[in-house]
């Protein structure tokens, strides 16, 4: 008998390590080839010069820069909107029938085909203003943002304790005032990683973009008109047939990859900080 | 169960048989009846509660006694399925009439929990943080205020030079301390110790009891616990629970050396709970 547990115990171990080592094989896989293919273009210049017309050499600064412009617009515009939906699902509306059926819409939202949301912004925003836009592009990364920040909002202030609550209402006081200066300074951690997640959702999102903010091959800071930014940059430099575009495509996804990568380390660091409270 | 020839075991314990000074009540509950949906917790429940006196409430678990203080301030209303009926009258009016202030009743009533709850903020903020809400005061105000409530709680040596740590660093004694601190700065008349010392080391324990003895000249307090030892050093009054009903109340050394009830004196004596 102890035999054949010591042999079940290891054949459980050996699977679960293998299913491990398969999951990280993958992605040391992706960030070696794509360390390996966009090095020779991971040089200073990367970040300094625009994206080159064939045949010159260049960099990819106005794609970086529309990504993270687009990027912090979205969050403007969609965090403070799901903390609030959140806070709603989570305190005013726990046990109330209508916070579910916005509960289980915003999860619907969540698993919305991110093209489809581009689609929506292109007959919302663009037709109507006959051009795409770096501002149509960060809404609709705002539009994929917002659910994840409800749902995890929503779960960072349930994870607070109801003692809390009690006490804090105990002492006589209302309840937006419980919210903003107890339960909010209660869950920051957990909601600032869900807004973390969140961009690095969108951080690498291409279909919504590219029905959106589209691309420019020069430097813009017009928020009014096309918009690079690193995805679609990507998406048109890999489909491309030169050499040079190739290789700056790679590195833009080295970037990318190791940019979500760093963002999914600093959460868990955050939250590690968080559970020691 | 029913030997009568059962003789009380002695708890070791010295009632607290100070004389009662006040004899004004301060809480009367008349006929109260609460549920927790379709569960009837407590059943036609009548009680007068002492002004600047303790009375603790006493029984086995699930009997109700957490959820009368919780009647007392109406903490339960957060819990949509929750609700009382009946009166609790305190300065003659009716707490449990839903025209009845909250903010107005819970700043009378002030109550400290099982667990320390300490705000994720500082000790001094912890102290501060309703006090602003209710006064407008200076911030030199604040500060005296502060000081004065953990003075009170006798937490004021321990935490005098961090004000500006987190409340969350103090150790659990004096979190709970801090909780009491809280509770007594905004002024309030009664106090609910709902088990305040069930999750603390014997020192801390002893510590509060301390302190409980000290705030019962300016505060009538009402306390819940499981320990029948605190019960009998730090009350002037005892209330027996059992399945929701009050079975026996009177002077806490009565109740202890000498219950009128089968009830009580199996439970005192251990019997079941």
């Amino acid at each position: 008998m102890v035999v054949r547990r010591r042999i079940a115990d290891a054949i459980a171990f050996l699977f679960a390590s293998a299913a491990t080592v398969f999951g990280l094989f993958w992605l040391f896989w992706i960030l070696w080839t794509t360390l390996r293919q966009g090095l020779s273009a991971l040089k200073w210049g990367l970040f300094t010069q625009m994206t080159p017309p064939p045949g010159s050499d260049g960099g990819l600064l106005n794609a970086f820069y529309g990504s993270a412009v687009m990027i912090l617009l979205a969050v403007i515009i969609g965090a403070p909107v799901g903390v609030a939906a959140g806070t709603y699902l989570a305190e005013h509306g726990r046990y109330s029938r209508l916070a579910k059926l916005v509960g289980f819409l915003n999860d619907v939202l969540l698993s919305a085909p991110s093209i489809v949301i581009g689609l929506f912004i292109y007959v919302l925003v663009v037709k109507p203003a006959g051009h795409f836009s770096g501002f149509a592009g960060a809404l609709a990364l705002a539009l994929i943002l917002l659910p994840v920040v409800v749902r995890t909002s929503d779960e960072a202030l349930r994870l607070v304790p109801d003692e809390m609550r009690e006490a804090a209402f105990a002492l006589g006081i209302p309840r937006w005032k419980v919210t903003a200066q107890i339960l909010y300074k209660a869950a920051t951690t957990a909601i600032l990683t869900g807004i973390l997640l969140a961009v690095a959702r969108i951080a690498g999102e291409t279909a919504p973009l590219l029905f959106t903010s589209l691309n420019n091959q020069f430097w813009s800071s017009s928020l009014n008109a096309p918009l690079a930014n690193v995805p679609v940059v990507i998406f048109q430099y890999a489909m491309s047939p030169y050499e040079a575009w190739h290789v700056l495509a790679w590195a833009g996804a080295f970037v990318l990859t190791a940019f979500v990568l760093g963002l999914n380390i600093l959460v868990r660091l955050l939250a590690r900080r968080g559970q020691i409270r | 169960m029913n030997d009568v020839n059962e003789t009380l075991t002695p708890l070791r314990i010295i009632p607290n048989d100070e004389p009662v000074a006040s004899t004004k009540t301060q809480i009367s509950i008349r006929r109260l009846q609460f549920f927790y949906g379709q569960v009837h917790a407590l059943r036609d429940v009548n009680l007068d509660i002492r002004a600047n006196a303790v009375t603790s409430i006493i029984g086995p678990s699930g009997c109700g006694k957490s959820t009368l203080l919780r009647a007392i301030n109406r903490i339960y209303e957060i819990y949509p399925d929750q609700r009382a009926e009946g009166e609790i009258t305190i300065e003659g009016e009716n707490v449990l009439d839903r025209r009845h202030s909250l903010s107005e009743l819970r700043r009378k009533v002030g109550m400290v929990f099982q667990r320390p709850t300490p705000f994720a903020s500082s000790v001094r903020n912890n102290v501060a943080f309703a006090l602003s809400y209710y006064e407008k005061l200076s911030k030199s105000e604040i500060n005296d205020r502060v000081e004065d409530a953990l003075r009170q709680a006798a937490l004021w040596e321990e935490v005098k030079d961090k004000l500006h740590h987190s409340a969350l660093s103090l150790s659990g004694g004096q979190q709970q301390r801090l909780c009491i601190a809280r509770t007594i700065a905004v002024r309030p008349e009664i106090l609910l110790l709902d088990e305040a010392t069930s999750a603390l080391d014997p020192i801390s324990t002893a510590k509060i009891e301390e302190l409980i003895h000290e705030l019962r000249e300016r505060f009538t307090i009402v306390i819940v616990t499981h320990n029948m030892q605190q019960a009998a050093r730090v009350s002037q009054r005892t209330a027996f629970f059992h399945l929701g009903e009050l079975i026996e109340f009177g002077k806490t050394s009565e109740i202890f050396t000498n219950p009128r009830e089968q009830r009580t004196r199996d439970y005192i004596t251990g019997r079941y709970g």
